[in-house]
């Protein structure tokens, strides 16, 4: 018994609690070379609208936010707040600012998107829930000072983004959130982990970070449009529809399709991708 | 580097806390002692992952074994994960007719960070070729999940089976171990953003190596 005893205590004492979620978070470097050479013509955007942002995050990071449209409109129109998946740096989305500047007419609608600490060119370093909703109200902040508002606002959430957005949508905006778009959104962490060992081991053994976008759901009660494909195989969907059906908020719209993977955009193309985005903003 | 970095940590998980590697197959002798260190080294994307462990196996008598180790893996990772067991021989080699052992004990997991505990039983059987210093087996092995219905979304199975075959040297003080795992296949196994290889579709697999000293 004293042996055991002996073992299990060295075994805490050597524990060094290396902890996955900094590892969870692909961020690298980005070039920001934000340009209608990189779009196809289609989305092809009014360069004098293109805007590159630094944003105070929490006390001690600066992070990097492309916003394309008049600031001005800001107060007065529709604006997209994009939070993206797990790439090195918004570089990645360029051509999805592209799409949604382009969505109706050229420069409808606003569009901000933004990169988590350690991507692209934003500092310190992404490790979980806190320093992920400090990003995001960095964002928020910016966008209320400049006068938007609850009711015109839409979140779009591509699926490491789905991990503030989720939070954000239960209640943790300084701006509430009404329309909510969770596009191949990940489930919980458990669900990571379980999924990773085919056993009922709970994230706290591997992370910190604890995300339940189930929850999140739960307690949202704005508007949600979800979008995923049948062969993701980077958010399996059967947990990300359990999670998204816990959703009893106002409005509840589910585009799912058959055979599209993770990259979903790319899978049902751009034309398809942007009409039920848009038919949801206007539901 | 940080892909690398997520599959590493991940891929980690999969080998430290779903398929350990067998320890034991035949039966050492009564009274005699092993010590040793194993590595899995589960299929990840192109790559595989070193995962390591350790252990103690001692022979309390002619036809069992009992042993106990524990993953510096998960260790790293924040859950200490101890394990113990106990490995009978249930049919003697007969010349060309293999040996059957079974294998039987648990797993223990609690994590550093909230305490959260977790116990798997397992059990297993392993067919076995001995001539002289080597060792030929076939194991086939499950864990149990008796909290199967604390997996979020009621995606919790009871069972986690692993299917083997290997080959040791045991010859004297030495024993140096090899085997080839398939991991849960009954079910898909997923790590965001890398690629499991799989069979047919369902669970991972890779090689499983092992060293150990006997006294």
């Amino acid at each position: 018994m004293k042996k055991f005893l002996f073992i299990a205590l060295a075994a805490i004492t050597l524990s060094s609690c290396a902890d996955v979620s900094g590892a969870l978070f692909a961020g690298g470097d980005g070039t920001y070379d934000f340009k209608n050479t990189y779009l196809d013509p289609e989305f092809q955007v009014d360069e004098s609208k293109i805007h590159l942002l630094d944003l105070e995050s929490g006390t001690q990071d600066t992070i990097y936010a492309l916003y394309v449209g008049d600031f001005a409109q800001i107060a007065t129109d529709t604006i997209i707040v994009f939070l993206h998946g797990n790439t090195p740096s918004m570089d990645s989305y360029w051509q999805t600012a592209g799409l949604f500047a382009n969505l109706v007419n050229k420069h409808h609608y606003g569009f901000i998107m933004y990169d988590y600490r350690g991507f692209g060119w934003s500092t310190g370093r992404s490790t979980g829930a806190e320093s992920m909703a400090a990003d995001y109200d960095a964002v928020l902040s910016f966008l209320q000072s400049q006068g938007l508002t609850s009711e015109r606002m839409v979140v779009v959430a591509n699926s490491l983004g789905s991990l503030p957005a989720g939070p954000a949508a239960a209640g943790g905006s300084r701006i509430p959130v009404q329309k909510l778009v969770m596009e191949v959104p990940q489930s919980t962490a458990n669900v990571i982990m379980q999924n990773a060992t085919g056993l009922s081991l709970p994230a706290s053994m591997i992370t910190s970070y604890k995300f339940d976008l189930g929850q999140n759901m739960e307690d949202y009660t704005g508007e949600l449009l979800w979008m995923h494909g049948t062969e993701d195989a980077v958010a399996p969907i059967e947990t990300a529809e359990a999670a998204m059906q816990k959703h009893q908020g106002t409005y509840y719209q589910e585009a799912v399709y058959e055979g599209a993977g993770h990259g979903l955009r790319w899978d049902i193309g751009d034309e398809e991708w942007s009409k039920v985005v848009l038919d949801f903003i206007r539901h | 580097m940080m892909k690398i970095k997520l599959f590493a940590v991940l891929g980690a998980v999969i080998t430290a806390v779903s398929c350990t590697p067998t320890k034991v197959v035949v039966p050492l002798n009564e009274g005699q002692w092993q010590i040793g260190v194993t590595q899995g080294r589960p299929q990840i994307n192109e790559g595989y992952l070193p995962v390591i462990g350790a252990y103690a196996a001692k022979g309390v008598s002619a036809a069992k074994t009992n042993y106990g180790g524990i993953q510096f893996s998960s260790l790293l990772l924040g859950a200490v994960q101890l394990e113990a067991g106990q490995v009978a021989t249930l049919i003697p080699q007969q010349g060309f007719k293999p040996g059957v052992s079974w294998s039987y004990g648990g797993q223990a997991f609690m994590s550093t960070r909230d305490y959260a505990f977790r116990f798997y039983p397992e059990t297993g059987f392993n067919a076995y070729w001995q001539k002289g210093p080597h060792i030929v087996n076939a194991s086939a092995n499950t864990w149990v999940d008796p909290t199967w219905f604390l997996a979020d979304f009621g995606r919790g199975q009871i069972l986690a089976p692993s299917f083997s075959a290997g080959y040791r040297l045991r010859y004297k003080w030495f024993e140096a171990q090899l085997e080839y795992k398939i991991l849960n296949p009954t079910r898909e196994i997923h790590i965001p953003q890398a690629y499991v290889p799989n069979t047919s579709g369902l669970g991972g697999r890779g090689f499983f190596y092992g060293m150990a000293i006997n006294f």
